[in-house]
């Protein structure tokens, strides 16, 4: 419901306060965990590296910083193929 | 407004970036509380780049600074600069000819615990940066107050400090918004006070509008918040109050915007043909 009620008072899309915001939840991110896009590209390929080893991957995986509060987690998904 | 029943409150305003109205605040909150009846002292942490002095046109009667408190050469009765405007205000100078490295995190908890004797507040004005003068301004207080600007790179220094006042144990810490152009936040042309706490996350404590008579009153090295008409005058008022324990509503800055986002929500249901 609450994400139903920010999805209308989204700002629209090429507003310069959505590209800011947009910027800021990605850098804030990085800053608190410590790392640069360069790193979490790094980690994604050897993730997928991994998971490629043992299974056939789907699609292209997904890497991406959620937040909660001042925390962010880590949030991988990777689509796998069905037998 | 009974408050000293005990020791006082020591409160650091900080920021990262430069600029942003950190002296600004520490200036108008201080007179606006001692305009309340309380007893407040400033501490300028700004050591080789003072700017509270003026701001609070008291440049002309500094005479000893914190430094030479520090080393012994006066008391710190004799280095507090009483503003006859408002009696219960105090300033602790800066020195001017001197580094941030002259003193230590150490030596500024001492004065300030014996500025918190005998005044309700200590306002501690912390220079831009995270370095030395940083660490001697955080020291020393038991809250704090990041001022910011609803710009990207003050968002990002402000979570950083945020960062650095929780590792250094802080538990009250508070976002002060400064320079807010409701007009722009409209347009979609700047970040709105709800964007900001949701990147920071931390307690919103005040939103003060940009406004002209800010520079106006520093020219003339007059308080604000004796002008009746300024919004940002008006803002810092509440935010003393707030700080005082009162709850006083935000200013209308952001009502205005929601209403017309309640009418826009009203459009997105209507059929789209
Ligand atoms: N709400 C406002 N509206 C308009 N101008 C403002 C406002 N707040 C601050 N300013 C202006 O911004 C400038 C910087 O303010 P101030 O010196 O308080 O910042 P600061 O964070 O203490 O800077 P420094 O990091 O150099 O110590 C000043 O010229 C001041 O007049
Ligand atoms: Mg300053």
């Amino acid at each position: 419901m609450l994400s139903f009620i920010k999805n209308i008072f989204k700002q629209d899309d090429h507003s310069s306060r959505r590209q800011a915001n947009d910027r800021l939840r990605v850098v804030l991110a990085h800053d608190r965990a410590g790392t640069s896009s360069e790193l979490m590209e790094t980690i994604q390929e050897e993730i997928i590296q991994v998971i490629a080893k043992h299974m056939d991957i789907a699609g292209k995986p997904e890497v991406n910083f959620i937040r909660e509060g001042r925390h962010s987690a880590l949030d991988i998904s990777i689509p796998i193929k069905g037998r | 407004m009974e408050k000293n029943q005990s020791k006082g409150e020591a409160i650091v305003v900080t920021s990262g970036k430069g600029g942003v109205g950190k002296t600004t605040t520490v200036a108008n909150l201080s007179t606006s509380l001692a305009e309340m009846g309380y007893k407040v002292a400033v501490m300028d942490l700004d050591i080789g780049l003072k700017k509270l002095d003026l701001i609070l046109g008291l440049e002309n009667r500094v005479i000893y600074d914190i430094v030479q408190v520090i080393e012994g050469e006066c008391t710190l009765k004799q280095a507090l600069v009483k503003d006859k405007r408002f009696p219960g205000l105090s300033m602790l100078p800066a020195a001017q000819t001197r580094n941030k490295d002259d003193i230590t995190p150490e030596q500024v908890q001492q004065v300030c615990e014996s500025l918190k004797e005998e005044f309700d507040y200590v306002f501690l004005d912390c220079p831009a940066g995270i370095e030395q003068g940083f660490k001697n301004a955080i020291a020393a207080a038991d809250k704090a107050i990041v001022v910011t600007n609803p710009e990207i790179s003050a968002v990002r220094d402000a979570d950083r400090i945020i960062g650095m006042l929780e590792s250094a144990q802080y538990n009250d810490i508070n976002l002060l918004v400064n320079r807010v152009q409701n007009d722009m936040v409209k347009s979609g042309n700047m970040m709105s006070i709800e964007d900001l706490t949701e990147h920071l996350c931390i307690n919103l404590l005040g939103i003060v509008p940009e406004d002209k008579n800010v520079l106006i009153s520093t020219n003339k090295g007059e308080p604000i918040i004796l002008n009746q008409r300024s919004q940002a005058a008006q803002a810092f008022n509440n935010i003393a109050h707030r700080i005082s324990g009162e709850d006083v509503p935000f200013l209308q800055l952001e009502d205005v915007s929601f209403w017309s986002k309640l009418r826009g929500l009203g459009r997105s249901f209507l059929p789209t043909r």
